[in-house]
């Protein structure tokens, strides 16, 4: 496999990095992994100096535990389980159902970078009683069906084919 | 069938989860309970048979370990044993996970291209279920889940690809760079990071919100034949431009995994990948559901619950000596 960062030497290394409050794995060739821990050196580094400072200045520098209890204070929270969105970001999963309700516009933007897109399209739950009882049918038509063809009765079974196909067209007429 | 010389299986996997709980259930024993009874009686309830009830907890460690060797279950459920249970269904290889990072974890299996069978299955057992049970749903985000990556119609499609000769031209990266572009994903099937032991690979959907259970199924599968034409040509080349290497190395392979006495599972993997990659090609004489069963067989698990009384690496060579001298 190449290398995510050059393109163009065989990856030698996974790294999991942390990315806009998301884990993402990447696969580096030695000099690009190189150059990564440089970069978080120079990240240590800065720390330390600014520490440094504020011993001198007298200034306080927030821990990374403070910033998040901070964090943690001005977060909206889910009001089922009590999940705050910036624990969201920092572990990746949601709490409950409930929390994509209580966080649906800070999730909007996530969700598109992930999928490109936010609208569901699919399956969706048979919400209706005529709906389950349809898909019933349809099942056993197609057990039905199944003994038709083993019969080699393809009269019969070509006959239970067409009802379910009707069956499903009416199911997603149905649909709002 | 051409398919089968290239995919070795696919695999649907649906994540589900009960409205009124929160995801994670591994710290809320009685709850988890609930989840798993509700899951067993809504099956029974809507008639549907063939499903065995497994505890993790308690369960027979071996036992369950070759169940994941087999990709029955997931790794990630025996993390959650305590809490964790499996509805499974052997005879068509459909299993649902139980308080795994999602509440379900509907999943079948099928060897060579038949993702939509596997859908089917899956979908069967899903519409069971929701005649008993309510789902979380939104017209918005569709299905609920515990990560965001996987809402919508929380499905996975995957392929799983025997791509040798694309390996060897270096291809893969790039394969995976034009992957992501629709939203797919390649990893090698077994083995850490970049790792693709015996040439395998695991062609799937990363995006699952906003695209249909129908478009997810088609992209993967145009996707897979695409890197099955791309790897037939190579092996084509191959045969005309470099035979006597390409046997070469495939008869080697066969010799070793015949004659060895101790095999370790680093070495079983190339030589199964030269062995397989013969039999696909029609120079050597064995079946391959033959040599992709030997793929689970010759997991450390499954050895021992056939040899106990042999050491890893001779119940290994013993096996897979055993399957290549029975032929098909
Ligand atoms: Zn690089
Ligand atoms: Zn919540």
């Amino acid at each position: 496999m190449l290398c995510d960062e050059c393109n163009l030497n065989e990856a030698s290394y996974t790294v999991s990095l942390m990315m806009e409050g998301q884990i993402t794995t990447r696969h580096l060739c030695p000099e690009c992994m190189a150059r990564v821990n440089t970069h978080m050196n120079a990240q240590t580094v800065k720390t330390l100096l600014s520490s440094i400072m504020a011993a001198i200045t007298g200034e306080r520098v927030a821990s990374a535990q403070e910033e998040e209890e901070e964090d943690d204070l001005n977060s909206p929270a889910c009001p089922r389980c009590g999940m705050k969105f910036s624990q969201y970001k920092r572990s990746g999963k949601l709490g409950c159902p409930a929390c994509y309700e209580a966080f649906r516009e800070q999730l909007r933007p996530m969700l598109l970078k992930i999928h490109g897109r936010v609208q569901h399209a699919g399956r969706r739950p048979l919400c209706t009683e005529a709906a389950q009882r349809s898909r019933t049918r349809q099942e056993e038509l197609s057990r039905e069906m199944a003994l038709a063809v083993s019969l080699e009765d393809f009269e019969t079974a070509a006959r239970l084919r067409d009802q379910i196909r009707a069956l499903a067209r009416e199911e997603k007429e149905a649909q709002p | 069938m051409k398919e089968n010389r290239i995919m070795v299986s696919s695999a649907i996997r649906l994540a589900r989860n009960y409205e009124d709980f929160p995801f994670d259930l591994s710290t809320s024993p009685i709850q988890a309970e609930e989840c798993v009874s509700r899951t067993a009686n809504a099956l029974t309830l809507s008639g549907v048979t063939g499903f065995e009830l497994i505890r993790l907890d308690g369960g027979d460690e071996r036992a369950l370990k070759a169940l994941v060797e087999e990709g029955l279950i997931s790794g990630d459920l025996m993390r959650t044993a305590e809490t964790a249970a499996v509805l499974l269904n052997r005879a068509d290889s459909v299993s649902i996970m139980i308080n795994e990072e999602d509440h379900l974890r509907i999943q079948a299996v099928t060897s060579g291209l038949n993702l939509q069978t596997a859908a089917d299955r899956c979908f069967a057992v899903e519409d069971a279920l929701s005649r008993q049970v309510r789902f979380a749903y939104d017209e918005e985000l569709g299905y609920l889940t515990s990560c965001p990556t996987n809402t919508g119609t929380g499905m996975r499609a995957s392929l799983v690809l025997h791509l040798p000769l694309l390996t060897r031209a270096k291809q893969m990266g790039t394969v995976g760079q034009i992957a992501a572009k629709v939203g797919l994903t390649v990893r090698g099937e077994y083995g850490e990071g970049t790792e693709a032991l015996g040439d395998l690979y695991d062609l799937s959907n990363q995006v699952t919100l906003g695209r249909t259970e129908q478009e997810i199924i088609s992209t993967v599968t145009a996707v897979g034949r695409q890197l099955m034409d791309m790897e037939l040509t190579l092996r084509e080349n191959a045969l005309r431009d470099d035979r006597l290497r390409l046997e070469d190395e495939i008869y080697r392979a066969q010799g070793l995994l015949k004659g060895a006495r101790l095999m370790k599972l680093a070495e079983f993997y190339p030589l199964w990948s030269s062995v397989r990659l013969g039999a696909a090609m029609n120079l050597l004489d064995y079946s391959l559901p033959l040599m992709d069963s030997l793929l689970s067989m010759a997991q450390p698990n499954h050895l021992q619950s056939f040899y106990a009384t042999l050491p890893e690496e001779q119940a290994r060579a013993e096996c897979v000596r055993t399957a290549l001298d029975s032929g098909r």
